[in-house]
């Protein structure tokens, strides 16, 4: 239920990270989880999906945050996983949340990634914007 | 000639027996290219393979949300 409110209040996230998916055309899914885990723009429909693929990716950026404290870093600033189906990209954004993406096996993965870092700042003023009450 | 034949025909079959025992042994090798890259706010890079435990904790989600999108 809240994740509907959350679609509903983030029309200015969606645009963003709908310009985001025209732009980056070796982008086949993109989401935006905020820093409490919550998944406020996604590909899915309201779901089962939805929070699975929240659930997912939550636990994908504390594998993450876990090796920088392990390194003696403070953050995570980006990660790619390879699979045989394609890549799935995250990058952290300034508000602690995380900008996530899948491509195909195919993709120009560094140009994802280049398109994923310049949408952070826009992503992230959105995701405030719609956390304003 | 005959028996020269044969001697082609064996070698060309032994030759084809390795060359398929060589794909089978790489293919049930574990890999360990690297498949996972994380970079810090410091602009350093850690890669993980994916016979490494820490790689098959990420390289099993990212599988998954490969396969159901983001």
């Amino acid at each position: 239920m809240a994740t509907e409110e959350n679609t509903a209040s983030n029309g200015g996230l969606e645009r963003v990270v709908g310009d985001l998916r025209a732009l980056s055309e070796d982008m086949r899914s993109c989401a935006v989880l905020s820093a409490d885990g919550e998944l406020h723009a996604s590909s899915h429909a309201p779901g089962v999906d939805r929070e699975r693929a929240a659930a997912m990716l939550a636990a994908l950026r504390d594998l993450a945050e876990r090796a920088a404290r392990e390194n003696g870093k403070s953050h995570v600033s980006q990660v790619r996983v390879k699979t045989e189906e394609g890549h799935l990209l995250l990058v952290r954004l300034d508000s602690g949340g995380a900008l996530a993406a899948t491509t195909g096996p195919d993709a120009r993965v560094g140009l994802v990634l280049y398109d994923m870092r310049n949408a952070r700042g826009e992503v992230d003023k959105a995701l405030g914007e719609g956390k304003q009450p | 000639m005959k028996k020269i034949l044969g001697r082609l025909v064996l070698v060309g079959a032994l030759a084809g027996g390795a060359v398929a025992v060589g794909n089978y042994l790489r293919k049930s090798a574990p890999s360990g290219e690297e498949v996972v890259q994380i970079s810090f706010d410091d602009n350093t890079t850690q890669p993980l393979s994916a016979s490494s435990v820490e790689g098959q904790e990420f390289t099993d989600i990212a599988r998954k949300l490969v396969a159901l999108g983001v």
